[in-house]
């Protein structure tokens, strides 16, 4: 009895020590500048969070960690999927073998991935009790989805009820059947939202699945201190997972500590609190060397070079823009004395100036919907109106805005004309709300900000109440269509929050989402964006660069177009 | 004083209730919608309908109110709305950090301002007192911000004297490591103001025609600074007093921020930037407890201190 509780001991201590390739000893310390809220998948869409999910969860596809551009690759799947010849049926063929990370809810079984897991996964999205802010990604795409959602009203999705659209052909087989044809839903899968969950760990933690994710990632949480400091370890039932003949991860714990204060963010890193960091914006110059002729040409302070830190930079897969509320009477309409009050606005904007002073010369001009980096980029367009204040003047001029004997302009009709622009209240806006107030003064257009948080604001905004707003959109997938969206007319009030509607557009756009990315939909990418820089629903903004740093002894240190983190291909070697 | 005591408290209960309109108006005017957090940056409409359905914000307003009464009844107010922790349960965890960098501070300030105070006020008009005032003068004028920044960077990152932030497990670490850096700042902060408002107490009393009947009696100076002086330069020190503790519950926001201390000013912060309203009434409702509860004890403290007082 003795010998046999020996032999089981020492398989269980080989078994383990083969599967954790990761050194508990080793710990990676970094900080998130903006506190987390949760880690329930289908709950919680904000960055910081999402970069805690992506290491506790694993979605069927990823993305190949080296490969540039980002490349899809399997993930917790044999191969990539089957893709049916109209893009509408994907069929996925799970590896054997995977385990959930060991639980109470388990009961000391080690519990394996199967295809129910991701099917639950992907409904949890569609549940009307969730409230899933990845909604928008999945409703309406799978065959029979709406009806479920339908019959469950307010209350709770009927998980047992099969719907067509997400079946688990067999344990290892999912298969997805779409609406319609989509050729970069794979994208939308490889989202950390997407990952697995174990249905029993979910109702188990019903009360509070933010601070109980039970996934198959490389990592579990261990500790959790809202808004204060988060501890991953290295989850001991990860599968083998190798690259360029390392095992992965390498480093046994990660500790996530939350600063919000500049300062203090920067002195941890360097002070060696902090492994990993982003640089401030106060801290650029002290960090960087930027070369004043061409900004984008930066290299690390010598002092910092000294020390081995390691600098790597990446242009974020975003776009920033100023829009105008196509509904409003004053600034909105097709009509081409609005056209040109738009225009005006756009060519009185120093946009080079505010990369200059704002951003620190961190960031390019947009002059696409699409960002570089996103598929159905094109770098040849210009579609941004050059900066000429006298021009602008010229062209309200003419269309009839006339300046009154208050020395402000007057709409065409005579009436007092008066734009109000959106705006939150930290020093940051403040600068943007100057270059703004210096724009509209050299047109002679009375300028007024309307302050708010930014909850506040998007509900004014889904009012029709706004006028202008300046927002952002990063890539939830790098598909051009993540972004072309944007100004098509069915997500009006919503992600089109200029509320731009134009039939051309959309007919182009629809069509656009039955190609996949290639020459032929670039061409209707290119029309709508021409028919944008006609009707001038948004003013260009730029697109930020982010540069992170690591100190000497963290290797293997390369950011990653689509990933949040790279904490599991990092090792740390003092 | 038993009567005292609780009519006191009898009415603490429509001060609390204004407390409570007030939050609750104020919340509903100024807020922000949290909805509109939560749906994430695409929703429908029906979306956005589920997710004020489960927060209660589509019951008219009375309701939400007799909702909030209830909750400040039972002392239970739910879960936050932005993170789904149980507010207990994050207040339980942000006030321990919290009171470890206010406690200690308070009491330092207090014992430190209260002893340079006196000395000063003793030798008024004296090149120490001169130059105290003078140096007090100066450090009020300076804001808080400065010192923190200045602080953190030159004592701890040029010097390497103390951690730049961090928080542990062990409340001896904490105090022995990463506490003496924020807790130095915040005396530094708290203790020019301090003096000057104990200095003046002391000077009012030792101005005091008693003083001069126990010089003529011949008690010696310490006997009338420590026996008749200080007791009645207390009163002042005890309203002070009792009026920062509520505060200590709300932590001292800028040192919690800029050293890495998880308590209650961050939490304060986080909830209004997200419109978290369960954690803002839950931090409200304790803290206008503490401060009408401290009030009441102030006014017992007042009576011990000084026999002459009258509870009425």
């Amino acid at each position: 009895m003795m010998k046999k509780r020996m032999l089981v001991a020492a398989i269980t201590a080989l078994f383990t020590m083969a599967a954790q390739a990761a050194d508990m000893n080793k710990v990676l310390r970094v900080a998130f500048n903006v506190p987390e809220t949760g880690f329930d998948p289908a709950k919680v869409s904000d960055t910081y969070s999402g970069a805690i999910i992506e290491n506790v969860f694993d979605p069927l596809v990823s993305y190949d960690y080296l490969a540039r551009p980002a490349k899809v690759i399997p993930n917790t799947t044999v191969a990539l999927p089957a893709v049916s010849a109209d893009g509408r049926v994907y069929t996925f063929k799970l590896k054997p073998g995977i385990y959930f990370a060991a639980d109470p809810v388990f009961k000391g079984q080690k519990r394996e991935l199967t295809a129910a897991d991701y099917a639950y996964a992907i409904k949890r999205h569609l549940d009307p009790t969730i409230n899933s802010p990845w909604s928008f990604l999945v409703d309406g795409r799978f065959v029979g989805a709406d009806t479920l959602v339908k019959a469950a009203g307010k209350g709770a999705l009927n998980y047992d009820s099969p719907v067509e659209g997400i079946k688990a052909l067999d344990k290892y087989t999912l298969q997805l059947t779409l609406t319609e044809g989509n050729y970069n839903f794979l994208q939308i899968l490889a989202m950390p939202a997407f990952g697995a969950v174990a249905r029993e760990a979910i109702e188990a933690y019903a009360s509070n699945t933010n601070a109980k994710p039970v996934g198959t990632g490389p990592y579990t949480l261990k500790e959790w201190k809202p808004g204060s400091k988060i501890v991953l370890e290295a989850n001991p039932n990860f599968r083998k997972l190798v690259l360029n003949g390392q095992t992965l991860p390498k480093v046994g714990r990660v500790e996530v500590s939350i600063i919000e204060e500049e300062q203090p963010l920067w002195l941890a890193f360097i002070n060696k609190q902090l492994d990993i960091s982003g640089i401030p914006q106060a801290a650029l110059q002290e960090a960087l060397v930027i070369d004043p002729k061409n900004p984008l040409n930066v290299k690390l302070q010598p002092k910092y070079a000294k020390q081995g830190i390691q600098l790597e930079r990446k242009k974020d897969l975003e776009v920033t823009y100023q829009f105008f509320n196509m509904q409003d009477p004053v600034v909105g309409g097709s009509a081409k004395e609005k056209i040109a009050l738009r225009r005006a606005i756009a060519m009185a904007f120093p946009r080079s100036e505010t990369i200059a002073a704002i951003r620190r010369g961190q960031a390019v001009p947009m002059n696409y919907v699409i960002p570089e980096g996103v598929a159905g980029h094109n770098p040849a367009f210009k579609g941004a109106v050059k900066y000429d204040p006298a021009a602008a003047n010229a062209l309200l001029d003419r269309f009839g805005y006339k300046v009154g004997a208050n020395g402000l302009r007057t709409l065409p009709d005579g009436k007092p004309l008066s734009i109000e622009m959106a705006t939150g209240t930290s020093g940051i806006e403040k600068q943007w709300n100057e270059y703004w107030q210096q724009a509209f003064d050299s047109l002679k257009i009375q300028l007024t900000f309307k302050y708010g948080k930014w909850n506040e604001l998007n509900k004014a905004n889904r009012q029709n109440k706004l006028q202008m707003w300046n927002l952002a959109w990063g890539a939830d997938y790098p598909d051009g269509e993540n972004f072309m969206q944007l100004l098509y007319s069915k997500n009006a009030g919503d992600a089109n929050s200029a509320s731009f509607r134009h039939a051309e557009y959309d007919r182009l756009f629809e069509a656009s989402l039955k190609l996949q990315d290639g020459a032929e939909r670039n061409r209707l990418y290119d029309a709508m964006n021409k028919i944008v820089v006609a009707q001038q629903p948004w003013i260009f903004g730029d697109t930020r660069i982010r540069s992170s740093l690591a100190h000497s002894y963290v290797k293997n240190f390369k950011l990653h177009p689509l990933l949040n983190t790279t904490w599991r291909y990092i090792d740390i070697q003092k | 004083m038993f009567a005292y005591i609780l009519r006191r408290l009898w009415q603490m209960v429509p001060t609390l209730f204004g407390v409570m309109l007030l939050l609750f108006v104020l919340f509903n005017w100024v807020g922000g919608d949290p909805s509109y957090i939560l749906a994430g940056k695409s929703f429908s409409a029906d979306t956005l309908a589920n997710i004020r359905h489960q927060l209660g914000l589509d019951q008219s307003l009375p309701q939400q109110f007799l909702i909030f009464v209830r909750q400040v009844l039972t002392l239970d107010f739910g879960i936050s709305w932005s993170t789904q922790q149980p507010v207990a349960e994050i207040l339980a965890s942000r006030i321990g950090p919290s009171l470890t960098l206010a406690l200690p501070m308070l009491l330092v300030s207090l014992l430190l301002s209260v002893i340079i105070a006196a000395i000063v006020a003793y030798v008024r008009g004296s090149l120490t007192d001169r130059i105290v005032t003078l140096i007090c003068t100066l450090a009020m004028s300076v804001s808080a911000l400065v010192y923190i920044i200045a602080g953190q960077y030159w004592l701890a990152h040029k010097l390497g004297w103390f951690p730049i932030l961090g928080w542990s497990d062990s409340l001896a670490t904490n105090l022995w490591y990463y506490i003496p850096l924020p807790l130095l700042l915040g005396l530094v902060v708290s203790l020019a103001p301090d003096i000057r408002f104990y200095r003046s107490c002391f000077i009012e009393e030792m101005g005091h025609d008693y003083v001069r009947t126990a010089r003529a009696k011949g008690l010696s100076e310490r006997t009338i600074m420590l026996k008749h002086v200080m007791r009645n330069a207390l009163i002042p020190v005890v309203t002070s007093l009792m009026m920062s503790l509520p505060y200590l519950f709300l932590g001292a926001l800028l040192l919690e921020r800029f050293f890495g201390i998880p308590g209650m000013g961050n939490e304060v912060l986080n909830a209004v930037d997200r419109s978290d309203f369960p954690v803002i009434k839950a931090i409200t409702i304790y803290v206008a407890l503490a401060t009408m509860l401290f009030n009441l004890l102030a006014d017992i403290v007042y009576k011990l201190i000084d026999p002459r007082v009258q509870l009425k």
